[in-house]
């Protein structure tokens, strides 16, 4: 009868499909051999871990979620470096400046969060990591007057959170092996509902501002900008 | 005939754009004369900069390491996220002196680059303490370099930015290394004989909680 239990229970451990007891069969096999202590110390359980709903076994959820810290971290320095730009005396633009630097801060600790969910989930940060739905861009620069970098920016946040949508899809694909619910509501709560309100606040930005530039034959122009930019180091 | 009127249809609608609206305001000249920071200086500011970025990444992949579920230092990845923070804060602090100073007007967008850090293990604790004591002295010898290249110009001493670096950026750095070193030696001793109870005990002495 014992057997016949055990070859049950050894059944079920290879089918995979449970990872509930594995982590009680390393410790009872290691906890039995009084013996010999070093087989402990050298196997340390190597199934008592975070890692549940075969995380990073399949599809590619667990990479995207660390190439998606890592373009946050691009991002945050990159903003960083446009909102140095607007902050030289020449451009002298401090409500655009104010406005890459949150989008820089926030872009930091959104990297900080998804490393620590990455984590959580059983998984280990890797700094190398690039989506496959990484675009290389050319002639990359920070160096644009005020509505090109709003367009930038906003084709950034846009790329951000279509990221977002990515990954989501392939967290809620209708397979036993792919389907990740937690990262699907982490994604939704910590990204996707923020996300469309900041691409909005930034097409009402590019709407404005290109008005003040077209309007009255362009005549608005300089006084335009000024008054755009002192707006912005209001509300941001 | 249709390939040609599409090339022209594109041609336009890439030129006419371009000469109809004006969006950026013509560039403006004003004296210079202010503007005093000279070749080798700003060329050894511009380098700390990026030795700023590439702490705040390396100090991010401790943080990474001590999260994991296999590691389970809480009180270690909270210190190094937020000595990450901390890093990136240095560079915009040197950036804003930077542009204080005139700086900054062009080649911005080559200032920094974001590399992925060489080291993401550590053995435990009074290893991850004693690279990170490392890398803070490696960065105090940098400064200094910055602050030589800085005073040691024979037409223009940067007093200014020498005293900046000297008054605010050193005395951080040695009373950071002070802090680092002090937290070594503390874990280092409790290892001494208790291996795992003393990395615990000092991790949650980290975040706070007392046992
Ligand atoms: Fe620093």
């Amino acid at each position: 009868m014992k057997v016949i239990i055990l070859a049950v229970s050894c059944l079920l451990a290879v089918s995979g499909a449970l990872a509930a007891d594995t982590c009680y069969q390393d410790v009872s096999l290691d906890c039995g051999q009084a013996s010999n202590s070093l087989a402990f110390r050298r196997r340390s359980l190597p199934r008592c871990n975070a890692v549940y709903g075969e995380y990073g076994r399949h599809g590619n959820v667990a990479t995207e979620l660390q190439a998606y810290a890592n373009l946050h971290l691009e991002r945050s320095y990159e903003y960083l470096l446009s909102a140095a730009y607007f902050n030289n005396y020449q451009t002298n633009r401090l409500g655009f400046s104010k406005l890459f630097k949150k989008l820089s801060d926030e872009a930091w600790e959104k990297t900080i969060d998804i490393i620590k969910h990455v984590t959580m989930r059983g998984d280990e940060m890797n700094f190398d990591q690039r989506s496959t739905l990484k675009v290389e861009r050319k002639n990359y620069t920070v160096e644009l007057h005020e509505l090109e970098a709003l367009a930038k920016a906003l084709d950034t946040q846009k790329e951000i959170a279509e990221r977002a949508f990515y990954i989501h899809r392939e967290a809620t694909r209708n397979s036993q092996h792919l389907h990740d619910p937690e990262i699907a509501q982490y994604l939704e709560e910590e990204f996707i509902e923020d996300q469309s309100k900041k691409i909005r606040e930034l097409a009402g930005h590019t709407t404005d501002l290109k008005k003040f530039i077209t309007s009255n034959n362009g005549q608005d122009l300089s006084l335009g900008l000024y008054l755009f930019d002192e707006y912005l180091q209001k509300v941001v | 005939m249709k390939a040609i009127l599409f090339a022209l249809a594109g041609l336009l609608a890439v030129c006419l754009p371009a000469s109809a609206t004006q969006c950026h305001v013509n560039p403006v000249t004003i004296p210079k004369e202010w503007v005093t920071m000279h070749r080798n200086c700003r060329m050894s500011m511009r380098q700390q900069i990026q030795m700023e970025v590439a702490a705040s990444l390396q100090y991010l992949a401790m943080g990474a390491h001590f999260s994991k579920d296999i590691v389970n230092r809480p009180g270690f990845a909270k210190m190094f996220f937020d000595a990450a923070s901390e890093e990136r804060e240095h560079a915009m602090k040197l950036i804003e002196y930077l542009l204080m100073r005139g700086e900054l007007t062009t080649d911005v967008t080559t200032l920094l680059q974001v590399r992925a850090p060489e080291r993401k293990t550590w053995e435990g604790g009074v290893e991850a303490l004693e690279h990170a004591l490392l890398m803070e002295s490696a960065v105090t010898k940098s400064i200094r370099n910055v602050i030589k290249a800085c005073e040691d110009d024979s037409e223009f001493n940067d007093y200014h930015l020498v005293d900046y670096l000297t008054g605010d950026f050193l005395d951080e750095q040695y009373k950071g290394q002070r802090d680092i070193a002090g937290k070594a030696s503390t874990l280092k001793k409790l290892l001494d004989r208790h291996g795992a109870l003393g990395e615990f005990i000092f991790d949650k002495k980290l975040i706070g909680i007392d046992i």
